[in-house]
């Protein structure tokens, strides 16, 4: 009996969906992580809370975040997807663009902003462009 | 999803966005589906990001001694479960305010007392490393590793406690942290008023993140005595930070502020809740 067990936990697993989902958004979270690599050495804190999922082409994602004016954020976003296109911005609460910076690259795409206030603002993340149907990604961010 | 905090996150119709490759300069977030200001699964930010901007606002380490709570020995656990949360909550706070005050022994009390707590919580084990590495830096005067250290900590319980299915409790470390460090930050911020360090305390997401949590918590541990009070005081103090952007938080405001955290964290410490 105690033999069967490992086996009905591993087929139990992928029947909720819970291997393959959190191989890959851990695979987009090591790319977005890879991208804030060069910024720890400038001084940013990475944090380890990130946000994650899957999303269709042309869709897009808001995640509301509190910033702090006085520090300087990054945000990295990652995909397992190399053939993606992935877009992270950032807006203030009246929906104007904050970003000073971003970037996109296969499997990565990055914002910075220094808020001029301190409050609430939108991350929008976008999958542009993907051979896949959902494309898993990941976001984290840094602070200094 | 392992850590993925899927808080507020909602598909946008693409149509929101101008279909050029740059970003738009503007978008309309009142035309964002409802869901989209819905706070589900907030990242709150950690201690450090809030410290952090007020070591440039050239505060003094004078200017914390002023406001530290001294713990004389060890604090041991205080009440049912909720309680001692959000007991641990406020004693990492407290390391925080040590550091700013340069306060090598009050960490070193921070670091035993959270070990305490953290015994009666269950998550000692993954916390132990942590305690020491904040005693170790804190003898070497290293401020930011205790700080990083602390910051640590506190992620640390919050990961355990959602291992052993306490992820209620694991917020509430996070809102006792948030209740002392803004005792400490209104009692800083109103002994020498600017708008600039006022406008710290502008945090509708989390303070709307707290409400919502608070709101979902069990029955058992909504009517502990200490929660009931600290539900009650996060809705007092929502319309106070300026829940619309651009509103200065008044000298008034963040003396009624610190007038209400300081009474939680009295609550809080209490042995009769």
């Amino acid at each position: 009996m105690k033999r069967f067990v490992p086996l009905v936990l591993v087929l139990l697993s992928f029947s909720l969906g819970i291997c393959p989902a959190h191989a890959t958004i851990d695979d987009a979270l090591s790319f977005a992580l890879e991208a804030a690599d060069p910024y720890v050495k400038e001084g940013f804190t990475v944090r380890e809370d990130y946000w994650g999922g899957d999303l269709p082409v042309k869709t897009t994602k808001a995640i509301v975040h509190q910033l702090f004016k006085g520090n300087e954020y990054w945000f990295w976003m990652g995909t397992d997807q190399k053939a993606a296109k992935i877009s992270v911005h950032i807006y203030d609460s009246a929906g104007n663009l904050a970003e000073t910076e971003s970037w996109q690259k296969p499997h990565f795409a990055a914002a910075r902003v220094v808020p001029k206030k301190t409050g609430s603002y939108y991350l929008i993340v976008e999958v542009e462009k993907s051979p896949d149907e959902r494309t898993f990604w990941s976001l984290a961010y840094g602070f200094k | 999803m392992k850590k993925a905090l899927a808080l507020a996150l909602v598909a946008l119709p693409v149509s929101v966005f101008a279909a050029t490759p740059d970003a738009p300069h503007h978008i309309d977030v009142t035309k964002l589906p409802d869901q989209a200001r819905l706070i589900d699964n907030v990242v709150v930010p950690v201690p450090s990001e809030i410290f952090g901007v007020l070591d440039k606002l050239g505060l003094r380490p004078g200017d914390w001694v002023a406001v530290q709570r001294p713990i004389s020995g060890v604090i041991h656990p205080t009440g049912e479960q909720p309680q001692i949360a959000l007991l641990l909550g406020t004693v990492i706070a407290e390391g925080f305010v040590a550091v700013e005050a340069r306060d090598s022994a009050q960490v070193k009390q921070v670091g035993k007392s959270v070990l305490s707590l953290s015994t009666a919580l269950d998550v000692n084990d993954a916390i132990k490393p942590r305690a020491l590495a904040i005693t170790q830096a804190a003898d070497k005067k290293d401020w930011a590793k205790v700080r990083e250290e602390l910051d640590h900590a506190l992620e640390d319980v919050k990961k355990a406690m959602i291992r052993l299915n306490s992820e209620s409790l694991s917020q509430l470390v996070s809102l006792g942290g948030w209740i002392r460090g803004t005792e400490a930050l209104t009692a800083v911020v109103g002994n020498n008023y600017t708008k600039d360090g006022a406008e710290l305390l502008h945090q509708p997401v989390l303070l709307e993140y707290f409400k919502t949590r608070l709101d979902g918590l069990k029955p058992k541990e909504k009517s502990n005595p200490v929660v009931t009070r600290v539900q009650n005081g996060v809705r007092d103090i929502r319309p106070l930070i300026g829940l619309a952007d651009g509103v200065d938080v008044s000298e008034k405001s963040v003396r009624e502020i610190n007038g209400i955290t300081s009474d939680l964290v009295k609550s809080i410490n209490s042995k009769v809740p």
